[in-house]
């Protein structure tokens, strides 16, 4: 029911006056004059209990009339549906985006989400669309309804919703979530031959976001989505009586000569509404063991912690914190490196405590880390033994013939070569590998040091100096340098030259052969003293510390790459053991994408591996986000306008709801009449002085 | 008329209270008392007990010495609440009360005894000095007369003011309903005791205020503020009752403190009795010796 003139309605107020004048009625009238009123309190007014029914009606008779009277004037209605007007209401399509992110599991805000869910279906009507999408790093589209027909669709929506008993352990990616789900209203437009004729178009398009809305969500994909129009989305935050969080990531380690002695670190990050600043720091060992350290972390602040040295001797597998409000992010799951090692080998004459000659340096180069254990083995030229397994050989002198042709052949298969000339006598050996004939080595005589010029630092291995703060090698002074003649003219880059004009360093295209025309050891150059050194050589070791180095820790949701484990000959087959016990064993080719945080066990054919998954770090920060940054992303948060068209339909529809509207005005002052009637001949009866009344 | 008839009705009062009285009740509150104190500098040498000196050499100071037997005053109610009563039920309290004073001044008068009066209500509105004198009597029944102008009572705000007025050392009878909060009573009544003066209290009620025993429900003016209360008498006696008696019982806790003897009298107790009783009544030796030691310390 509705009323043309509501305002009317204040009129209903003047039933304080019949109110009002009966409880004067009841006052006693005869007054009595005492001396001090201080020991007396307020007590109820006494009525007179005889004449009370008929008070009340009386009072009721008048109420109703003045109520009555009011309702009149407001002119209520009632519009009555045209039954065939009613199937063709306007429809809606709304989509849902669940947040199933791993910082849903804190308190029960799952359950709100649910409950959320549940609120939105309540509201379709027949022949509404439903789409219901849960997302974390990915989407998934759980249950999607043409057209919605009650119960039996919502058991049908409920039914998926129930196989997602608990939130997942993904990070929240947002942004991707709701430019699919723009993306699938926009691709769904109803073009003429789609719309069924008996069917009404969709007239509101809604997106309803139920999440925590956590600051960690990633929001990117949204930058520069260009929203359809028509469509409106509406967050629905849960948990926003957030308590603050805290959490815990590993800090990256640097470069792998930085590291030489890194003790894994770790950020322990406070959110800005956090409960304290007192947080505490344990470590659970494989023995059982619990050992813990106070961090003090001011809300909004973080704090990287180093592994403590008394606990990195003992083999940890798990790290926490305790003292924050939210318990699931507080277990980082870690598994230490194993150290991997890589082999070089030096075919050459030097001595290794020569400090005149080449392999001293190349020893002092590479030296051993938690990561990498570097074996530096020298083996004379004139060798007839076989060639020795090698990462990385370097050629300090001529090589014999049987020992160069296994080089050779180690070069074709791929293997990494440093050949630095220092005589004459390699001019052989130079030409076998490039495939060359005829190459000469000539000693440059001249009193001057020469400079490096022209480096290709596109080139992978110099890639490294590319930064204009490291790319200046006018320090670098060599005093010695050989030119090399008869060069092949295709298949060899030239990486550096001498300001003279010969090449300095060069690099077959074939195979992995890097050829240095003067070497770094003191009679040659600076090169060894110089920074550039070190660098120079882990950046030609690079593809090999790749293949080796393989991070034991990963995150949920990312791609583990099997075939890079034990020393990156794992080879086919690999089988991962989920944590926890009695997980049945996955058996994976290359990649591997863990669901959930834990430690993971990768074996092959006589190894095996331990690694560590975790949640996201983003996911910690659970403070939520500022509803600025939708509006500057162009949410479209807001009703959408509407076109001329729909303006013109609205109108029309509410002259047609004029035409089946019901006006009981008159019914209503019929009864006003009535009332009045009936409570004069009652209040004429009951002012007859008739009955006595009785004392009490 | 009016004072002929008041003082027609405390002449019937005392003789039939006196007729009754076979021993004199003098001994009652005749015992004035000197008091020496040493001379020092300063002291006006007019007070100097010269014989006293004369006989033992050593100067002192005569703090005391009336030629009456006693100073009496009275202090008598005049607020609106006094007028309570008057119908079928008995007098009016204030009529009670001023005839009782009265009474009590022609009798003190007869023995030449001071007698004089004070009326309040919220302030002090007439005061007449402790004098022995031939029309002192007439003047006090002629000011007892007079209506009260019907302001309310501040008891102890009357009661500061007549402590700076009563100057000597006497009797002090404060004619009351004592219907008014008690927070600062003690310490008013303090400032007469403490000066050493023999302070008597009258409550004078009307039974209805003792009983509350209305029937109908009416509307209850408060006749000194005007307030007015609905109220059912059957449903708030319970309540009045402990209210009253919890402020009688805080009344007479008072009193014993400050070692006033008082009287609770209602409007239809025969006035000669209560006369009696009160000329017989003596302060409590303890106290009084309590209170006088208190006067010197505080002199």
């Amino acid at each position: 029911m509705s009323f043309l003139t509501p305002l009317y309605l204040l009129g209903a107020l003047g039933l304080a006056i019949p109110i009002i004048l009966h409880l004067l009625h009841d006052r006693p009238k005869n007054k009595q004059e005492f001396g001090s009123l201080m020991f007396l309190d307020k007590t109820k007014p006494p009525v007179d209990r005889k004449r009370r029914p008929t008070h009340l009606l009386l009072l009721l008779l008048r109420c109703l009339a003045l109520l009555l009277l009011a309702f009149v004037f407001a002119r209520p209605f009632v519009t009555v549906d045209d039954p065939a007007d009613a199937a063709l209401r306007d429809r809606q399509w709304i989509t849902v985006l669940l947040d199933r992110s791993a910082s849903m599991q804190r308190a029960d805000l799952w359950a709100q989400a649910k409950a959320g869910v549940q609120t939105t279906l309540g509201q379709l009507g027949p022949g509404d669309r439903f789409t219901l999408i849960a997302y974390d790093d990915s989407t998934e589209l759980l249950a999607e309804v043409q057209s919605w027909l009650g119960s039996s669709s919502g058991a049908e929506v409920n039914a998926q919703l129930e196989r997602l008993a608990k939130p997942g352990f993904g990070g929240s990616n947002l942004g991707q979530a709701l430019v699919l789900a723009g993306e699938s209203i926009e691709g769904d437009e109803p073009g003429g031959d789609e719309l069924e004729t008996d069917e009404q178009p969709l007239a509101r398009r809604e997106i309803i976001v139920i999440s925590d809305l956590q600051k960690g969500s990633r929001l990117g994909d949204m930058q520069g989505y260009e929203w359809p129009t028509g469509i409106k989305v509406r967050l629905e935050q849960i948990g926003e009586d957030d308590q603050g969080n805290a959490g815990i990531e590993q800090v990256a380690s640097r470069s792998p000569w930085a590291a030489a002695e890194a003790v894994p670190s770790f950020r322990i990050s406070n959110s800005v509404n956090g409960i304290g600043d007192e947080l505490e720091f344990l470590a659970h060992t494989t023995a059982g063991e619990t050992l813990s350290q106070k961090v003090h972390v001011p809300p909004g602040r973080s704090r990287v912690v180093e592994l403590p040295g008394e606990w990195a001797d003992k083999s940890v597998e798990r790290l926490a914190i305790r003292g924050d409000a939210a318990e699931f992010d507080n277990q980082f799951h870690f598994a230490q490196n194993r150290q991997q090692t890589v082999r070089i080998v030096y075919i050459g004459e030097d001595k290794p405590n020569d400090a005149e000659g080449s392999l001293f340096y190349l020893a002092s180069a590479f030296q051993q880390s938690s990561t990498l254990d570097f074996q530096v083995e020298a083996v004379s030229g004139k060798s007839s033994g076989p060639l020795p397994e090698a990462d990385l050989f370097v050629i300090g002198d001529a090589v014999d013939d049987s020992l160069a042709q296994a080089l050779g052949q180690a070069i074709e298969g791929g293997a990494t070569v440093l050949m630095v000339v220092q005589s004459s006598g390699q001019a052989a050996n130079l030409g076998q590998w490039l495939g060359a004939d005829g190459v000469v080595i000539r000693d440059i005589a001249s009193s001057d040091y020469a400079l490096l010029q022209s480096l290709k630092l596109d080139h992978p291995v110099l890639a490294v100096f590319r930064d204009a703060r490291f790319s200046d090698f006018t320090n670098l002074h060599f005093w010695k340098h050989r030119e090399l003649q008869n060069l092949p003219d295709e298949g060899i880059d030239v990486l550096a030259r001498f300001d003279s004009g010969p090449p300095a360093w060069l690099a077959a295209r074939r195979g992995r052969l890097l050829v240095m025309t003067s070497g770094w050891k003191p009679g040659d150059s600076q090169l060894a003293l110089s920074t550039k050194f070190i660098p120079l050589l882990y950046s030609i070791l690079q593809p090999v510390l790749e293949g080796k180095t393989q991070s034991r820790q990963f995150v949920v949701g990312s791609e583990v790459d099997v075939t890079r484990f034990n020393n990156g000959q794992a080879g086919g087959g690999v089988t991962v053991m989920p944590p926890g016990d009695g997980a049945a064993a996955i058996s994976v080719d290359t990649i591997f994408t863990p669901p959930a945080p834990g430690l993971y066990t990768a074996k092959g054919a006589g190894w095996s591996e331990t690694f560590a998954v975790n949640l996201k770090a983003a996911e910690s920060r659970t403070e939520p986000i500022v509803m600025d940054q939708f509006k500057k992303l162009g949410l479209p948060m807001t009703d959408p306008v509407a076109s001329p068209g729909e303006i013109a339909a609205a109108a029309a529809a509410a002259e047609k709801t004029e035409a089946y509207r019901r006006e009981y005005w008159q019914w209503a002052l019929a009864a006003v009449l009535l009332f009045v009637t009936l409570e004069t001949v009652l209040a004429a009866r009951g002012s007859r002085p008739a009955e006595p009344v009785m004392i009490t | 008329m009016e004072i002929s008839s008041l003082s027609l009705r405390a002449r019937a009062v005392v003789e039939g209270f006196m007729s009754g009285l076979h021993r004199s009740p003098r001994t009652g509150f005749s015992t004035e008392f000197t008091e020496y104190r040493q001379y020092s500098p300063g002291d006006d040498v007019r007070f100097l007990d010269w014989k006293v000196m004369a006989r033992t050499d050593r100067e002192f100071i005569k703090k005391f010495e009336d030629e009456t037997n006693l100073r009496c005053t009275f202090m008598v109610d005049f607020s609106k609440s006094m007028e309570f009563g008057g119908d079928d039920a008995g007098v009016k309290k204030s009529d009670y009360g001023r005839t009782f004073a009265a009474s009590l001044s022609w009798f003190l008068t007869q023995q030449r005894d001071a007698v004089g009066l004070a009326t309040f209500d919220r302030d002090v509105r007439e005061f007449i000095p402790p004098r022995y004198r031939q029309d002192q009597l007439k003047t006090i029944l002629g000011r007892l007369e007079t209506q009260p102008a019907g302001n309310a009572t501040d008891l102890c705000q009357a009661l500061e003011k007549l402590a700076s007025l009563v100057g000597k050392r006497g009797m002090i009878v404060l004619v009351s309903d004592f219907l008014s909060p008690l927070d600062e009573m003690e310490r008013c009544l303090s400032l007469f005791t403490a000066a050493g003066h023999d302070v008597r209290a009258v409550q004078v009620l009307h039974p209805r205020e003792v009983d509350f025993d209305f029937e109908d429900a009416a509307i209850f003016e408060d006749m000194e503020s005007g307030r007015n209360l609905i109220l059912d008498p059957g449903m708030a006696r319970e309540a009045y009752q402990q209210k009253y008696n919890a402020h009688n019982a805080a009344l007479d806790a008072m009193f014993s403190a400050q070692g006033i003897p008082g009287f609770r009298v209602t409007t239809t107790e025969p006035l000669e009795r209560v006369l009696q009783r009160f000329l017989e009544e003596r302060p409590a030796r303890a106290v009084v010796r309590q209170r006088r030691s208190n006067a010197r310390n505080a002199a």
